[in-house]
C-alpha cells in the first residue's frame, strides 16, 4: 500500500533498521517503530554508533524516543549491505578513548587558530554560539 | 464604638492620653449586649456548624444508597452484577465517611473554595453537588464533564489527595473561554484525540449546562469499576484493576487533560483507538471497553469519554464492546487487524474526497493484511524476504494501522488548500515538469510506462469569512472587545515626517534608496503577476481571456513607467530614476526579466539608457558583477532593432561625437566599457548586429550607412590604441566581427585587431 506517493511520508519506514543522525552530532541505529505528524521517532534495540576516523564503536542503548525536530537525517539501513562497509568495529572503551584524543586535538588546533588571530586584530565568533541564532 | 469619626482623627502617636481614651470608651461599651455578651452570644465556629449540617445531610444519602439498586428511580446501578462490588466499595468509603477527621477535611475544603469560585453561585445548589459527591465517592468519576470544562475554579473532587500539587498549580483560567474569541483551544492542533468526534459540541461548551444532567450522567453509565478509568487512573496504576477498593483518588484529570479530552471533541478528531470503538456516527454511544485493552495502551484510551459523548448524543444504549483486542503490546501480531465487523469511523468532517480516499485504503489495508503473502506494495520479490523477516519479529506492527492511518490522515489534512498554486508552488510545478516528460515518453512510442501513483490532495472550497465582531442583543450599540480578529487601535501614534531642513544629506540619500527599494519590489510584484498570466490564461474561461489579456498589459505599461519614472511630459529627460535601480542588485536583475515583455521601442529606451550610462554602472556595478545578467534579454531586444537604432547604440556605448574630426586624447568612456566584461561584450554584440544589418539588408539609407561607416572606423582606431592587458575578456566573440572590421580597416591593421581581440577561431 502506497502511502502518500511522491511525498515524504514516514509511514513506509516502519519497523525498518534506520540510521538517524541527530543535531547534537550523534548517530542512532534502531528500528523504527512508531512515528507521529512532527516525525518524533520511537526507535527499538538503538544503537549508537561513535565514529572516530576508520573506527566505529556501537553503545547499545535500549529504546530511544526523539523528538522531531532534533532529527537531521535519517535513513534505512539496507540490512544485506549493513556489513558491507570498511570501517572496523572497535570496542566500545577504545572508541570512546579514540574520540577523547581526536576532541582534545581538535581544541589545540581550535586554541591556535584563535590565538593566530587574535594576534592579527581579527576575531572569529564561535560557532556554537551562532548556532543559537 | 470609637468616637473618631474618620482616620484622621486617631492618634498616629501611641501615648499615655490616647490609652486613656481608649480606657474611657471601654466604659462606653454597652455591657449589656445580648448578642455579644449575653446570651445571644454563640461562641461558636461558623464552619464547624457548616459541617455538621453537611454531615447530616450526606448520612441521608449514603443510607439511601445503601438501599439497594432497585430503589433509585434514577436507575443507579444498570448492572446488577456490579452491585455487589459497589456495596463493598460504599461500605468501606462509608465509614471513611463516619470519621469524623475525614469528614472535616473533605468539607473544609469543599466549601471554603466554593465561596471562591466565581461560577459557583450559579449552581446554587449545593446539596446537589454534595449528592453527588456521594456516588463519586463509591464510583470512579468519568473524567470529564461538561460543568468541569466550563467551571474551571470548581474545586477538586474530595478524593483528591494524591493529584500533586503541580496540578493545582496549574492557572485556572488557561482553559476557560473567552467572549468574543474563537473558542480556545488548550491543546495544540496536532495531539492524538481522546474524543470521538461531536459536531454540535461546541455551543454546548461555551453554555453550562444545568447542573441535573450531570448527574443523569451519573447514574446512566455505572460501568463497573475495573472498565471505567480515566488516564489518570491508567497511568496511576494498572494494577489496580479489579481491584474493589480504590485507596487511589478518584480520577479527576488534570487540567490539560480534561481540556484535551473537550479540545478532540472539540475539533472533532478521532485518535486510531477511537476508530475501534465507534460503531456509528454521531449518535451512538461509545461502548466501555475491556480494561485488559486499557492495560498496555495507557494513555490512547479514553472510555469515559463514552459516557460523556453519549450524554449529548443519544440515548444510552451501551452495547457491547465490538472489539476483542488481546492483551499487551506483545502480542499484537496479525490477529490484530480489524475485525470483520465493519466499523465506520466517523469521518463526516472530512472532504469526501479524502474521506473515500481514506476508506479506500482501509479496505485495501485490510484485504492487504489478511493475505499473509500480500504486499501490494511495488517491490515484488525482494520484498518477500523482508516479509518474513517481519514476520519473525516480535515487536513487529507496534504501530497499529489504524495509527499509521491517523498520522497520514494528518499529513493529508496538512496538504489541504485552497489555492495549490500560492501554497505549494514549488510541488506543483515539479510535479507538472515530471508529468510533461512522462508525457513526452509516451509520445516517443514506448507505451505509457509504470503507473506512477500520485498523490491526490483534498481540495478545499474556498469560503470567505467574514468576521462579525460578538454583539449583543438588546445592548446599546457595540461591545469594544478587541481581539486576533478584530484588533482595536491601543495607543494614538501619529506619523509625523521631518522638515526637509532637518534632515542631512545622508539622510536624503538613505531615503531615496528606501524609496528605490520600494519601486523595485512593486514592480516586481507586478512582474511575477505578468508572469503568471500565462497560466490563469490557460485555466481561465473564454470570456475572460480578454480581460486579462487587457490586466497583463496595463501591468506591463506600470512596470515600464516604474522603471523609467514616470515623467509628466513626452520625453523622459533624466534617467535618473532608471540609474538608481539600476544601481541595485535586485533592480538589474529585475530589468532583465522585465525585458521580454516590453514592446520593441521601451525596449530600445531602456538599452539606450543603458549605454548611455554605461561607464557609471559599471563602476556600481563593481562589487556585484551582476550586469552580465542583462546581455541575453539585450541580445533578444538588438535582434529586433533597426539599423538606425543599433547605430545610435554603437554611439552611446562608444560615446563618440558624431562628426567630429579626431577624437578626443582619450575616450573615458569607451576605455570604461571596452575593460568591463559586459561592456566589451555588450559592444560586440552590437557591432555584430550592426554588420549583420549591413551584410543582409541591401536597402539600407545612405545616410545611416555613412554614419554607421564613421562610426565603426573611429571605434576601430580606438580599440586599436587601447593596450591589450587593459581589455576585458568578453562572454563571448561573435564570429562576424572579423568580417565587419575588415571592411574599415587594412590588412595590417586587421592583423592587429585579430590578435588583440582573439578574433581568430580556435584560440578562444
Amino acid at each position: 500500500m502506497n502511502y502518500m506517493p511522491g511525498t515524504a511520508s514516514l509511514i513506509q519506514d516502519i519497523d525498518k533498521k534506520h540510521l538517524v543522525l541527530l543535531r547534537d552530532g550523534r548517530t542512532l541505529i534502531g528500528y523504527l517503530r512508531s512515528i507521529d505528524q512532527f516525525a518524533n521517532l520511537v526507535l527499538h534495540q538503538t544503537v549508537e554508533r561513535i565514529h572516530v576516523g576508520k573506527k566505529y564503536g556501537d553503545i547499545p542503548r535500549g529504546i530511544f524516543v526523539v523528538r522531531g525536530e532534533n532529527v537531521v537525517l535519517l535513513g534505512e539501513i539496507d540490512l544485506e549491505k549493513e556489513s558491507d562497509t570498511p570501517l572496523q568495529q572497535v570496542s566500545i572503551e577504545e572508541i570512546l578513548e579514540e574520540q577523547r584524543v581526536e576532541q582534545q586535538a581538535k581544541q589545540e588546533s581550535e586554541k591556535l587558530k584563535v590565538q593566530a588571530l587574535k594576534e592579527r586584530g581579527l576575531c572569529v565568533p564561535r560557532a556554537d554560539t551562532l548556532d543559537e541564532y | 464604638m470609637f468616637r473618631y469619626q474618620s482616620l484622621e482623627d486617631c492618634p498616629l502617636d501611641e501615648d499615655e492620653d490616647a490609652f486613656q481614651g481608649l480606657g474611657e470608651e471601654d466604659e462606653d461599651i454597652d455591657q449589656f449586649n445580648d448578642d455579644t455578651f449575653g446570651a445571644g452570644a454563640v461562641d461558636d465556629d461558623w464552619q464547624e456548624a457548616h459541617e455538621r449540617l453537611a454531615e447530616l445531610e450526606d448520612k441521608p444519602v449514603a443510607s439511601r444508597e445503601q438501599d439497594g439498586p432497585s430503589s433509585e428511580d434514577l436507575d443507579l446501578l444498570g448492572d446488577p452484577e456490579d452491585t455487589l462490588a459497589e456495596r463493598l466499595t460504599r461500605l468501606v468509603i462509608d465509614s471513611e465517611l463516619e470519621d469524623p477527621a475525614i469528614m472535616q477535611a473533605v468539607q473544609t475544603r469543599g466549601p471554603a473554595q466554593q465561596p471562591g469560585g466565581l461560577n459557583s453561585s450559579i449552581w446554587d445548589s449545593s446539596a446537589v453537588l454534595r449528592r453527588m459527591r456521594g456516588p463519586l465517592l463509591t464510583q470512579e468519576m468519568p473524567s470529564v464533564s461538561v460543568l468541569d470544562y466550563a467551571l474551571p475554579q470548581r474545586p477538586p473532587q474530595p478524593r483528591d489527595d494524591e493529584r500533586d500539587p503541580s496540578e493545582r498549580a496549574l492557572p485556572r483560567r488557561s482553559s476557560s473561554p473567552v467572549i468574543g474569541s474563537p473558542p480556545v483551544r488548550a491543546v495544540p492542533i496536532g495531539t492524538p484525540p481522546k474524543q470521538a468526534a461531536v459536531p454540535s459540541f461546541n455551543q454546548q461548551i461555551l453554555c453550562p449546562k444545568p447542573v441535573h444532567i450531570r448527574a443523569t450522567l451519573q447514574q446512566r453509565y455505572p460501568a463497573p469499576y475495573g472498565e471505567r478509568m480515566s488516564p489518570n487512573q491508567l497511568c496511576n496504576n494498572s494494577s489496580l484493576l479489579g481491584h474493589p477498593f480504590p485507596h487511589s483518588v478518584s480520577p479527576v484529570l488534570t487540567h490539560l487533560q480534561r481540556a484535551q479530552l473537550l479540545g478532540g471533541a472539540q475539533a472533532g478528531r478521532m485518535s486510531p483507538s477511537q476508530f475501534a470503538r465507534v460503531s456509528g456516527l454521531v449518535g451512538s454511544p461509545i461502548p466501555s471497553v475491556n480494561p485488559k485493552l486499557l492495560q498496555g495502551r495507557v494513555g490512547q484510551m479514553m472510555p469515559p469519554a463514552s459516557g460523556f459523548r453519549a450524554f449529548f448524543g443519544a440515548p444510552p444504549a451501551p452495547p457491547p464492546s465490538q472489539l476483542q483486542h488481546p492483551p499487551g503490546p506483545g502480542s499484537h501480531l496479525q490477529s490484530l487487524r480489524p475485525q470483520p465487523q465493519m466499523f465506520r469511523p466517523d469521518t463526516t468532517h472530512l472532504h469526501p474526497q479524502h474521506r473515500r480516499l481514506l476508506h479506500q485504503r482501509q479496505q485495501q489495508s485490510r484485504s492487504q493484511h489478511r493475505s499473509l503473502n500480500g504486499s501490494v506494495g511495488d517491490r515484488g520479490g525482494h520484498r518477500s524476504s523482508h516479509q518474513e523477516q517481519m514476520r519473525k519479529d516480535p515487536y513487529a506492527n507496534l504501530m497499529l494501522q489504524r495509527e499509521k492511518d491517523w498520522v497520514s490522515k494528518i499529513q493529508m489534512m496538512q496538504l489541504q488548500s485552497t489555492d495549490p498554486y500560492l501554497d505549494d508552488y514549488y510541488y506543483q510545478n515539479y510535479f507538472q515538469k515530471l508529468e510533461k516528460l512522462s508525457a513526452a515518453e509516451e509520445v516517443h512510442g514506448d507505451g505509457p510506462k509504470k503507473e506512477r501513483t500520485k498523490l491526490i490532495t483534498p481540495q478545499v472550497a474556498k469560503l470567505e469569512h467574514t468576521y462579525k465582531p460578538v454583539q449583543f442583543e438588546g445592548s446599546l450599540g457595540k461591545l469594544t472587545v478587541s481581539s486576533v480578529n478584530n484588533p482595536r487601535k491601543m495607543i494614538d501614534a501619529v506619523v509625523t515626517s521631518r522638515s526637509e531642513d532637518d534632515e542631512t544629506k545622508e539622510k536624503q540619500v538613505r531615503d531615496k534608496r528606501r524609496q528605490t527599494l520600494v519601486t523595485i519590489e512593486k514592480t516586481y510584484s507586478l512582474l511575477l503577476d505578468v508572469e503568471d498570466y500565462e497560466r490563469r490564461y490557460l485555466l481561465s474561461l473564454e470570456g475572460e481571456r480578454p480581460a486579462l489579456m487587457g490586466e497583463r498589459k496595463q501591468k506591463i505599461c506600470d512596470m515600464y513607467d516604474n522603471l523609467r519614472g514616470k515623467a509628466p511630459g513626452q520625453d523622459r529627460p533624466s534617467d535618473d530614476h532608471f540609474m538608481q535601480i539600476m544601481c541595485i542588485r535586485k533592480g538589474k536583475r529585475l530589468v532583465a526579466r522585465i525585458l521580454p515583455f516590453l514592446s520593441p521601442e521601451q525596449a530600445a529606451d531602456v538599452l539606450m539608457a543603458t549605454a548611455r550610462n554605461l561607464p557609471f554602472l559599471i563602476k556600481k556595478d563593481a562589487q556585484d558583477e551582476v550586469l552580465p545578467c542583462l546581455l541575453r534579454p539585450f541580445s533578444h531586444v538588438l535582434y529586433h532593432l533597426p539599423l538606425g537604432t543599433v547605430t545610435s547604440l554603437v554611439q552611446q556605448l562608444t560615446n563618440l561625437p558624431q562628426s567630429a574630426p579626431a577624437p578626443a586624447p582619450t575616450n573615458l568612456h569607451l576605455t570604461a566599457v571596452l575593460q568591463n566584461k559586459f561592456g566589451l561584450s555588450l559592444l560586440y554584440l552590437v557591432l555584430s548586429r550592426g554588420e549583420e544589418l549591413q551584410s543582409s539588408d541591401t536597402n539600407t539609407e545612405l545616410m545611416q550607412d555613412n554614419q554607421w561607416t564613421e562610426l565603426m572606423l573611429m571605434a576601430t582606431r580606438e580599440l586599436l590604441r587601447i593596450p591589450q592587458a587593459a581589455l576585458a575578456k568578453p562572454v563571448s566573440t561573435p564570429s562576424n566581427l572579423l568580417s565587419l572590421f575588415s571592411r574599415y580597416v587594412d590588412q595590417q591593421k586587421l592583423n592587429l585587431l585579430e590578435t588583440k581581440l582573439h578574433l581568430v577561431h580556435g584560440i578562444r
